[in-house]
């Protein structure tokens, strides 16, 4: 007798869950004082794709560890599967940040510090998988792209933190802001936190996806090897 | 004993390297040439009269470290694809432990920085009339911004000598690493520029010191894993 698959109920709370995101984006939250028309409603899509790009990094990092320790090509995919969604949600932040920028400043791109460490992270994910591509052999390919993952993660602080505020920037503040304080109207503040819980949920459903997908792609190639 | 016996292995590695190096010059003639070039090409074309006088201490800052980085990616690999090119890299696995290896060719990798920038510097200086008012800074951001530049890229260089189209490679890997750090070496470039006192390279020196201490650490710990891999 075939054992009954569970009824994967969490995809469809998370679409749920999103649809009520974007719906509480355009209707709920109010429109921001000091920009442009309606133009901030974007700040609830390209704030939590911009986490989502750096948690992505993270999630990277601690699989690329985990495989340098355990050496299971297991972690190497999971360390891609981060990596490729990370390039996804830096291409989609990028892409709406430039249309804020455009909408506020007048041009899609103003060399602003965020906008600079949002296209080097972009680079780094790219400059990964070239490396990943240069290399045929699985072992190898594991440890060296975990190597690079690991050393491009020690300068990302000083992208991400340190580069920013150095500089002087046209980006508005961020969630906590320079004073150590949340500066934001009330449902706004709350349809924030849900579209960043809900991008985030996103981001673990599609890694979870991605990582089954090279599970499956893994234990096939064994099966023809042995 | 252990300390003074991977001294002692990692001078032999940069021995070694510096006395290949000398009888190819082949990372010499790269480096220098194409530094020279580019200085020639950006002297030639900018000048020292076509940048307003309020955007000389940032804009030359600028060039000056494009010169200095793209003249260093054109050589900076060489340390690791010439072993696996000639086929010695097994050999040398087995002569010395890694982190002799990394040290020796970070050694090499260094000196052909700051032999770059010795050559560089007075040239773009004299040829752009780029005037520096604190030499003391300056000579303290090029040697510390040399040591960040040369253990990055020598941490690099080793990943992309076991793969395929490592010349490539090199500069697409490099480049998202050094930007940071090329951004703050401007900064103090732009800072000793324009001021005699220490103090005002002091915020960037504290960046390119940490940027290369903390790239050196994870050096250490992953130059093992790809040296044996």
């Amino acid at each position: 007798m075939t054992e009954r698959k569970r009824f994967p109920w969490w995809p469809w709370a998370l679409f749920a869950w999103m649809a009520v995101v974007i719906w509480a984006a355009f209707f709920y939250a109010p429109a921001a004082k000091g920009f442009k028309g309606e133009s901030a409603r974007i700040v609830f899509f390209h704030v939590p794709q911009a986490w989502v790009a750096v948690l992505a990094f993270c999630v990277n990092l601690v699989a690329s560890l985990r495989y340098l320790r355990r050496r299971d090509l297991v972690d190497d995919a999971r360390a891609a599967a981060a990596a490729r969604l990370g390039l996804v949600f830096s291409i989609l932040a990028t892409v709406t940040g430039s249309l804020f920028a455009k909408v506020m400043w007048g041009s899609f791109w103003n060399w602003d510090p965020r906008e600079v460490s949002i296209a080097i992270l972009l680079l780094v994910y790219a400059a990964y998988f070239a490396l990943r591509e240069a290399i045929p052999d699985d072992e190898r390919r594991a440890s060296l792209s975990s190597s690079y993952a690991v050393l491009a993660f020690v300068t990302m602080p000083f992208l991400v933190f340190v580069v920013p505020r150095i500089y002087w920037s046209l980006h508005p503040d961020t969630l906590i802001n320079s004073r150590g304080s949340i500066d934001m109207e009330s449902r706004m503040f709350q349809v924030l936190m849900g579209a960043l819980a809900g991008f985030t949920g996103l981001f673990f459903w599609l890694y979870t996806l991605d990582v089954r997908l090279a599970k499956v792609g893994l234990r096939r190639r064994q099966r023809e090897e042995s | 004993m252990r300390a003074s016996s991977l001294l002692s292995e990692s001078l032999a590695v940069l021995g070694k390297e510096l006395t290949s190096e000398l009888r190819s010059r082949v990372a010499l003639n790269a480096v220098g040439l194409f530094a020279l070039t580019t200085l020639i090409a950006v002297a030639y074309q900018i000048g020292p009269y076509k940048i307003e006088e309020a955007d000389r201490p940032h804009l030359l800052s600028a060039l000056l470290w494009i010169i200095l980085f793209f003249g260093a990616t054109s050589g900076l690999a060489r340390v690791f694809v010439k072993e696996e090119d000639a086929r010695t890299a097994k050999t040398l696995r087995l002569a010395a432990r890694p982190l002799a290896v990394f040290f020796g060719k970070l050694g090499f990798n260094l000196i052909l920085l700051l032999g770059l920038e010795s050559l560089v510097v007075p040239l773009y200086c004299a040829l752009m009339s780029y005037t520096v008012e604190g030499v003391a800074g300056l000579v303290l951001v090029m040697a510390c911004g040399a040591v960040a530049m040369a253990a990055s890229s020598t941490m690099v260089a080793a990943i992309i000598a076991r793969a395929s189209g490592s010349g490539t490679l090199f500069a697409i890997l490099t480049v998202p690493l050094a930007l940071p750090l090329l951004v703050v070496l401007i900064q103090g470039t732009k800072a000793a520029a324009t001021s005699a006192a220490l103090a005002a390279v002091i915020p960037a020196l504290r960046a390119i010191v940490s940027l290369a201490g903390v790239t050196l650490v994870a050096a250490v710990y992953l130059f093992p894993v790809v040296w044996h891999d």
